[in-house]
């Protein structure tokens, strides 16, 4: 179904006051009945009182009842101002359902940076390529918060198909792009990565070969040891801190021969302090 | 100034005639405008019965000033594309031509050339200020003045031997001569024919409705008048009037503002080459015996530095020519052709009527080209005319970067703009996208893109509408609001179903776009609802709903205006039970409310 329908349906049927069941979300087990959403926060969400509305949205995201879903979803359809967008959207994927990524696309365009940075956080946690296709887009907005936002969801939603881009923040400086690259980054891409000596800012390529060697996650022990002396070869001060930091953060045993390396590396740096 | 002295200039003339008596041939009193006499002078010249040059070869001929030091004199035989000869000479005015000579004021001195080798043949010395010279086949005609006295002298185009001389005591502007006359304009308002074998004034004109100060004569036939407009000189002209001589004025764009007929003859810088030579009117006329100047083919052009533009007569573009990279210096209309050479040597012949190129020459010269003469009447390249191209000179003339030119490419913008077609859609929009283009210029492509309603336009304005705000590509939209404004002026046109799918498509994806200004945005909804047939509504809507209670964009008057005047032209039943939702809402910003309620009414 297009945006253009489905806002149709979904409008039609919430503006006089009917049940969407939108969300196609089962009704959980044991779950009560769609009355036991307490009626007031429903009214409370769609207020012209602002704190009211977002704390109405805060609750009915921690509700775990099909209505208290739909009801954001409602919401959201029939337009909230951003300071209850924000909480409602954030709410609204606390309990995800296929039909969300409509509602939060819509918002990932919205006007405020704000509004569209937590529509795009939450829609990278969806399994759908037009969510991812929102996350990608956001890596090129003109905002950096929502650049940042864009790039985080991306590292933590795993969206590969936002690598591409991601490497052009890289060589930008963006830091957020680092470290999501990093949750990204398996072994091929960490060579590639590795390889963006001279090409990415040093401190920036330090953030995300630093942050790979921290993800445990993350191996072997042999790619490692090629991180650990690509970061070696960087000049930047925050390389020493980088390699200090996994030094610190592995134990000695068993012994790691990328930890070894990191020492080695360490000492020569430092050597003659 | 000059405007000013002339008055002047006139009440010394009176006294200082009245001092000195009836022997002056040029005076105050004296018979004018008598129609028996113009006949009869008019009868005297020996004119050819086709426009033919005046050389005895009755070859085309070029004769090029080339800067230097010294300058050189590069005459160049236009139909056989050779050079004739070189020669260095200080040349200080434009240089005419004869039957085997060429003159030129060359330092203080007119010196006459032989025209088939450039050696000097003959020289004079000038007494006093040099004010013009001219030529005819066998003879050479000068105007000088010496004191308060002006005087125009006739020299034997072979020998250099003054033949006569006649005085004036008031001012005497630069002369032109054909067929054995002399024309000598006379204090801006008359126009005097002299015998040129005698010296004989053979009858002058008087100007009663507009000045005498511009000449232009070609081997067939002579015109005068001013910057206002020209006279053919003809029997009619006995009546010094405009309504009732053949008299001719075309619409000279007010972009082409340095334009005029022809040099001005009191103007001494004029008498040599001067960039006052790059903006001129081109016209050949057929003889008429009864209204205004009839041109040839009901059109004109226009030299304008480096662009030809051709006119009908009712001053609508129909052909532009743009000269690659550098200014025509000089040109002329032969009768046949518009003959044109350029700074760098360049020879171009153009079609008048239709503006192809029919003959494209190189004198190879590498000084460049100051000004040029030339004895190409008649002169009409046999070879194949090159095919028009008129979108592209006015697309060069537009994107030309000289902010000399920033009027004329407004004039080729608009020109532009008339023509149908995608293609010149995507011009137009390419001087919207252009950094370097002149604001003033955009501002007019703007409105000509509106003006345009094109329906073949749709998809290249569609086209242009794929570029969006990306921080990595490093782009912005370009011209949205122009280009959904010119969307929105197709609305009554006939267009394509799936071209104004694609474009919703396209504006939709602007509306929802979260950078997307609120002055841009207004267009961008009005737009859809031009074109949308109901198809835009849903968007519309879900717009609406989704800003209605925004602090920001839900507070602009204009952005409420445009979206409830979007969605109230033709509501639909949906679109009613939306307007109401956002008209009852608590959170609606201030206005709207009030704003849907206006257009909707109650319920």
């Amino acid at each position: 179904m297009t945006h253009a329908r489905w806002l149709w349906v979904g409008l039609a049927l919430a503006i006089v006051g009917a049940p969407t069941h939108a969300t196609g979300q089962p009704a959980k087990k044991g779950a009560a009945k769609k009355a036991e959403v307490p009626r007031e926060v429903i009214t409370a969400l769609g207020s012209a009182d602002l704190e009211a509305a977002a704390k109405a949205a805060e609750q009915l995201g921690a509700n775990p009842l099909a209505g208290a879903h739909d009801a954001l979803l409602d919401a959201l359809a029939l337009g909230l101002p951003p300071a209850v967008a924000v909480p409602a959207i954030t709410g609204l994927a606390l309990h995800p359902a296929p039909p969300d990524v409509l509602a939060l696309r819509r918002y990932a365009g919205h006007a405020n940076p704000s509004v569209r940075s937590a529509a795009i956080t939450e829609l990278a946690g969806y399994p759908d390529p037009t969510a991812h296709g929102a996350v990608v887009a956001g890596l090129r907005d003109p905002v950096g918060m929502v650049r940042n936002a864009a790039a985080t969801a991306a590292g933590r939603g795993r969206v590969k198909v936002a690598i591409e881009p991601m490497m052009q923040l890289l060589a930008k400086g963006e830091e957020a792009s680092a470290r999501g690259l990093a949750q990204l980054a398996d072994p091929d891409l960490s060579r590639k990565l590795a390889d963006q000596l001279g090409k990415v800012p040093d401190a920036t390529l330090v953030v995300a070969l630093g942050t790979i060697l921290k993800r445990a996650d993350f191996g072997p022990d042999a790619v490692k040891v090629e991180i650990v002396r690509a970061i070696g070869k960087i000049q930047d001060p925050s390389a020493v801190n980088a390699l200090t930091d996994y030094i610190d953060a592995t134990p000695k045993m068993p012994v790691r021969t990328s930890r070894q390396e990191a020492m080695l590396i360490v000492e020569a740096r430092l050597g003659g302090k | 100034m000059r405007q000013l002295l002339r008055p002047l200039a006139v009440v010394v003339a009176v006294a200082t005639l009245g001092a000195c008596g009836p022997k002056q041939a040029f005076r105050l009193s004296s018979d004018e405008n008598n129609a028996y006499a113009l006949r009869e002078a008019l009868a005297s010249r020996q004119l050819p019965a086709s426009p033919t040059p005046t050389n005895t070869s009755k070859q085309p001929r070029v004769f090029v000033l080339t800067a230097g030091s010294p300058k050189t004199i590069v005459a160049y035989d236009l139909a056989a594309g050779n050079v004739l000869w070189k020669a260095d000479a200080d040349v200080q005015s434009r240089i005419f031509v004869g039957g085997d000579f060429i003159v030129a004021l060359e330092g203080k001195q007119i010196v006459a050339r032989d025209q088939g080798r450039g050696a000097p043949r003959w020289k004079v010395d000038v007494d006093g200020t040099f004010i013009g010279v001219a030529a005819d086949a066998e003879r050479v005609y000068v105007v000088n003045r010496d004191g308060n006295t002006w005087w125009l002298s006739a020299y034997a185009g072979s020998s250099g031997a003054e033949l006569w001389s006649a005085d004036a005591a008031g001012q005497l502007g630069a002369p032109a001569a054909h067929g054995g006359v002399v024309y000598a304009p006379f204090l801006a308002q008359w126009l005097t024919i002299v015998d040129g074998r005698t010296g004989k004034t053979l009858t002058r004109l008087r100007g009663i409705d507009e000045q005498i100060s511009t000449l232009r004569v070609t081997s067939q036939v002579a015109y005068y008048g001013s910057k206002q407009g020209m006279f053919r000189l003809d029997e009619r002209s006995a009546s010094g009037k405009r309504a009732e001589a053949t008299y001719g004025q075309v619409k000279i764009p007010v972009h082409l503002e340095r334009t005029t007929y022809g040099r001005d003859a009191y103007d001494p810088i004029q008498q040599s080459y001067t960039a006052a030579d790059r903006a001129r009117v081109l016209w050949s006329s057929e003889a008429t015996t009864e209204g205004p100047m009839k041109l040839t083919d009901d059109g004109y052009a226009i030299h304008y530095f480096r662009y030809v533009l051709g006119f009908g007569n009712d001053g609508e573009l129909r052909w532009a020519y743009s000269h690659p990279r550098v200014e025509l210096v000089a040109s002329e209309h032969t009768g046949y052709v518009i003959a044109g050479v350029a700074a760098n040597g360049d020879v171009v012949a153009i079609e008048p009527r239709t503006g192809a190129v029919r003959a494209r020459k190189s004198l190879g010269t590498t000084a460049p080209v100051l000004g040029a003469t030339f004895d190409a009447d008649g002169w009409a390249p046999s070879s194949a005319p090159e095919p028009v191209d008129t979108v592209g000179a006015l697309v060069t003339i537009v994107r030309d970067r000289d902010a000399r030119f920033d009027r004329v490419k407004e004039l080729a913008a608009g020109a532009l703009a008339k023509l149908p077609g995608a293609q010149v859609t995507s011009e137009l929009l390419a001087v919207l996208a252009d950094p370097r283009a002149p604001v003033r210029l955009k501002d007019t492509v703007v409105d000509l893109l509106v003006a345009r309603r094109d329906p073949a336009s749709l998809g290249v304005l569609t086209q242009q509408l794929a570029i969006k705000t990306d921080y990595l590509a490093q782009t912005e939209p370009d011209a949205l609001a122009a280009v959904a404004k010119a969307i929105a002026g197709l609305a009554t046109t006939a267009l394509d179903p799936a071209q104004v799918t694609a474009a919703l498509a396209a504006l939709q994806e602007h509306l929802d776009a979260p950078n997307t200004s609120s002055p841009d945005l207004v267009h961008v909804i009005a737009a859809m609802a031009a074109i949308g047939g109901g198809a835009e509504r849903a968007a519309l809507a879900s717009h609406l709903l989704l800003y209605h209670a925004d602090e920001d964009r839900g507070s602009d008057p204009a952005w409420q205006k445009a979206i409830v005047d979007g969605l109230t032209a033709k509501p639909g039943p949906q679109e009613r039970v939306v307007l109401r939702y956002v008209a009852q809402d608590a959170r609606s910003k201030p206005g709207l409310a009030t704003m849907i309620q206006a257009a909707i009414g109650p319920d």
